[in-house]
């Protein structure tokens, strides 16, 4: 890609083609804060579409100062946490794969399956986890570990005082905590019944 | 169970010295309110970026597109809008006149002179006042408060340019 400020400034002058290299380059970041934010392959498709064209829409209020990254996951944030407002209620699909597309049985052909299939499980209940949190706290969740924001960074992203980014962190790590802790318990219960009276 | 040192060090996510590393796996070998925190901020630091279907980019130039196709057509729709809104307008204000003017030149020349000659009467008389009622204020105001009403006004304008400034920054996000 060429110097990405300079490929701003071309979009900013109207450049289609300038914009969609910044798409191809941006697409899987927006991407990813959509899906992690909405749960689902198709809604976070649609949202990561619409994000790129308010971006190309305001592309006049960007601030040259700041990084276009955070400028992009600000809109995408933004965009998610209204549309959850809308909906309310969040549906996760069950058909479908952490990557976004339909999920796969693990292939046991490959070295270590399980140990695949656990590390797949795992992601899937993460995400699952992920749902249940307050959108502004799953925001901030999702800046900080899929996209290394500093605590800084997610403050300027979601128009927070740092502070603030930092309680709702503890706050959204200590409710990820507890589901993990549940599940775990529910887990154990689940299994008792079959076991052996014998253990 | 003492949860504080730990569970605080869980919860903040810190970067924790090989000695309270030490301290935190005994923790989480008795703890399962700790240990299930650790477990899920080791999945939050195992990330696995999601990616869109390929051909991202292709399906949104199309978008683009249509995006753009909408936008000038709401242009020509405001454009047209206006502009039968401005007819409208110059119709009911002007065209009394125009028909008078087509009608009866002289007549109409006559009555745009006259009202002109109004404007410039009145403007006349109001500069006269105004400058009577100058001369009598200056008299009647002592100095220094004339001093602070220029302080007042400064001070006013200073806000004024301050908060105009603040509001007219370029919002970021949309």
């Amino acid at each position: 890609m060429k110097d990405e400020s300079a490929l701003v400034t071309q979009a900013q002058h109207g450049s289609e083609e300038a914009f969609t290299q910044l798409v191809e380059a941006y697409q899987m970041h927006v991407y990813n804060l959509c899906y992690r934010m909405l749960g689902e392959a198709q809604s976070a498709e649609d949202a990561a579409q619409e994000t790129f064209l308010r971006a190309f829409q305001h592309l006049h209020r960007y601030d040259h100062g700041r990084p276009f990254a955070t400028w992009l996951l600000s809109i995408a944030a933004h965009y998610c946490i209204d549309r959850l407002r809308r909906r309310r209620f969040s549906f996760t699909s069950i058909d479908e794969d952490d990557d976004g597309r339909t999920m796969e049985l693990p292939d046991t052909a490959a070295p270590a399956p399980e140990a695949e299939a656990m590390r797949r499980e795992e992601r899937e209940r993460l995400q699952g986890y992920l749902q249940q949190l307050n959108s502004v706290d799953r925001a901030a969740i999702v800046l900080r570990y899929w996209h290394d924001y500093s605590e800084v960074e997610i403050a300027r992203t979601l128009n927070l005082t740092v502070s603030a980014v930092k309680s709702r962190l503890h706050r959204a790590r200590r409710e990820l905590g507890t589901c993990w802790q549940e599940a775990g318990d529910r887990n154990a219960h689940a299994r008792r019944p079959h076991e052996s009276p014998a253990f | 169970m003492n949860h504080r040192p730990f569970e605080d060090w869980l919860l903040e996510d810190e970067h924790l010295s090989l000695q309270q590393q030490r301290e935190l796996q005994i923790h989480l070998r008795s703890c399962t309110t700790c240990a299930a925190v650790a477990s899920s901020n080791l999945a939050l630091h195992s990330k696995h970026m999601a990616v869109p279907d390929p051909g991202f980019t292709e399906r949104f130039r199309p978008r683009l597109a249509e995006w753009k196709r909408e936008q000038l057509r709401r242009q020509a729709i405001g454009t047209v809008i206006l502009v039968l809104a401005g007819l409208g307008l110059l119709y009911t204000l002007a065209g009394p006149l125009m028909i008078q003017a087509v009608r009866s030149p002289a007549t109409w020349f006559s009555q745009a002179t006259s009202y002109v000659v109004g404007l410039l009467t009145m403007a006349s008389i109001f500069e006269q006042v105004g400058g009577i009622l100058f001369r009598s204020l200056t008299g009647l105001i002592p100095a220094s408060a004339w001093g602070a009403m220029v302080a007042a006004s400064g001070l006013f304008a200073l806000v004024w340019v301050f908060a105009m400034r603040r509001l007219s920054r370029a919002p970021q996000g949309v």
